[in-house]
């Protein structure tokens, strides 16, 4: 089966320390001021005493109908085989059509460059065997990332045990980040 | 939400419609109306070239990466439509430098004769009109590729061709009442204005069927147009593009056509809702670009 690179995101065991924005702006000499990737709060839920928060981390979803790359006018925005959504910078002219074209807002005009800029999954890390640097990181565990078809992957088999869920799968991107609500008290061993 | 796509990108599509209206004009003016209507196509000939002019260089100063802009003409992405669209409006604003040099005086020319002018006229007047409903239209199709709740009306295309249509007719009204040389006469500013408040009247019942649509639609379209008829950009929604831009200048079009306007008045009044045209088709591209930038899915 093709490789069909994806995240699977734990919200019940990030924490909020953002360190996964840290971590990707170091790796990738992301701009101060603009991310590549972001923690989402729910806001306070229910009712003192019985209150909770929320996190939902996330990043672009490589998806599987990308709007960004069909827009494109140039090419730049390209999905490749594996499935990771990246952008040709040399062939980018910074019209911004993909940022508004992406509903989950993952694309920033890089103020450097003047061209589109987005995750990229850590490209030079996987060429190296590693995780992206957001996984690699997190603490709690929260973020995984691997092949979505290998079923001895992690996320293949955190998907396989615990229910999940897209973000506005109704748009028809087929986006590639699965949220776990779940309490998952143990990570699975897997590539 | 950060609006990425500003003022710039308004100011483009509103001058691309003007050139594209104004063409269209032109090119019917010669081909149905010939001799009688030669002030209105010599007008809209002589304006076509200019506003689309500015909106590319406006356009240009948008890019992140100007110098890299040519990379749009390396390629012909099908699935995108600012990809077509690029090479759509490369040629037409080409196509309208030729058809502008045909229609100057004749000590201009170098092809000479008179009557084959006349010919090259017409076969680009034939040609030119599909161009230029692609490069009105396209801009729409462009925004339904963008996943936005605002943008997913398929009305979109043609609510821009519509204002388009309106907002070149009004620019040939205004530069060919106002000139003193090849001034337009009175029927065909009669017959201008006439088709200008068709126009308009369609341009409203499109903005109806829109919203109409849109409420009725899942609901994040339906709050994106909420945001557009009570929400932050009721104001200018209602004010400046219902009222002043299409209200105001249609009530002052019929009382025109059926000349209740004295004759000391008619001159600022046709300059007045011409000018009200422009001016709400103006906002009509600026309330479906910022609403639409501002409306998100949920």
């Amino acid at each position: 089966m093709t490789v069909r690179m994806g995240f699977v995101i734990i919200t019940s065991r990030c924490i909020d320390c953002d360190a996964c924005m840290v971590a990707c702006r170091a790796e990738n000499d992301v701009p101060i001021g603009k991310t590549r990737n972001w923690v989402k709060s729910s806001g306070v839920q229910g009712e003192f005493p019985k209150v909770k928060e929320v996190f939902q981390p996330g990043n672009c979803m490589h998806c599987d109908h990308p709007p960004c790359v069909s827009v494109c006018p140039t090419g730049a925005s390209q999905k490749r085989p594996d499935g990771i959504v990246i952008v040709e910078t040399s062939k980018c002219i910074g019209c911004k059509y993909c940022l508004t074209a992406c509903p989950y807002d993952a694309r920033f005009a890089n103020p450097e460059t003047g061209k589109a800029d987005k995750c990229t999954f850590c490209l030079q890390r996987l060429e190296q065997g590693l995780k992206p640097a957001c996984v690699q990181t997190c603490l709690g565990k929260s973020r995984q990332a691997g092949d979505l078809n290998d079923p001895e992957s992690v996320v293949a088999k955190l998907l396989a045990k615990y229910p999940s869920r897209q973000l506005l799968t109704y748009v028809g991107t087929g986006p590639n980040i699965y949220y776990i609500d779940d309490v998952v008290p143990e990570i699975p061993e897997g590539n | 939400m950060e609006i990425t796509w500003g003022i710039l990108i308004v100011i483009y599509l509103f001058t691309a419609g003007v050139s594209a209206g104004a063409m269209i004009t032109s090119n019917l003016a010669l081909l149905l109306g010939g001799n009688d209507f030669e002030r209105v196509s010599r007008w809209g000939a002589f304006i076509s070239p200019f506003p689309i002019s500015l909106g590319l260089g406006v356009l240009l100063l948008d890019l992140g990466s100007p110098f890299n802009f040519y990379r749009l003409f390396m390629t012909l992405q099908v699935r995108s439509p600012m990809s077509y669209g690029s090479w759509a409006i490369l040629l037409f604003t080409l196509l309208s430098v030729v058809y502008l040099y045909l229609w100057l005086p004749q000590k201009f020319q170098i092809i000479g004769e008179t009557k084959s002018l006349e010919q090259w006229k017409k076969r680009l007047a034939k040609v030119i009109p599909f161009l230029s409903v692609g490069v009105a239209s396209y801009t729409g199709l462009l925004l339904n590729a963008a996943a936005r709740p605002l943008w997913t009306a398929p009305l979109l295309p043609v609510l821009f061709l519509v204002s388009a249509l309106s907002t070149g007719a009004a620019t040939v009204i205004l530069f060919s009442a106002l000139s003193p040389w090849q001034r337009a006469r009175h029927r065909e500013l009669q017959l201008l204005t006439k088709a200008d408040a068709l126009l308009i009247v369609l341009e409203c019942f499109i903005l109806l069927v829109m919203i109409v649509m849109g409420r009725l639609s899942s609901l994040s379209i339906a709050e994106a147009y909420g945001s557009m008829i009570y929400g932050q950009f009721a104001m200018i929604f209602w004010f400046l593009i219902v009222g002043l831009g299409l209200i105001v200048p249609f009530s002052l079009e019929y009382l025109e056509l059926k000349e209740k306007i004295s004759v000391r008045w008619t001159l600022p009044v046709t300059i007045g809702s011409s000018f009200l045209v422009l001016f709400g088709g103006f906002f009509v591209r600026y309330i479906i670009t910022f609403a639409g930038q501002w409306s998100r899915w949920f």
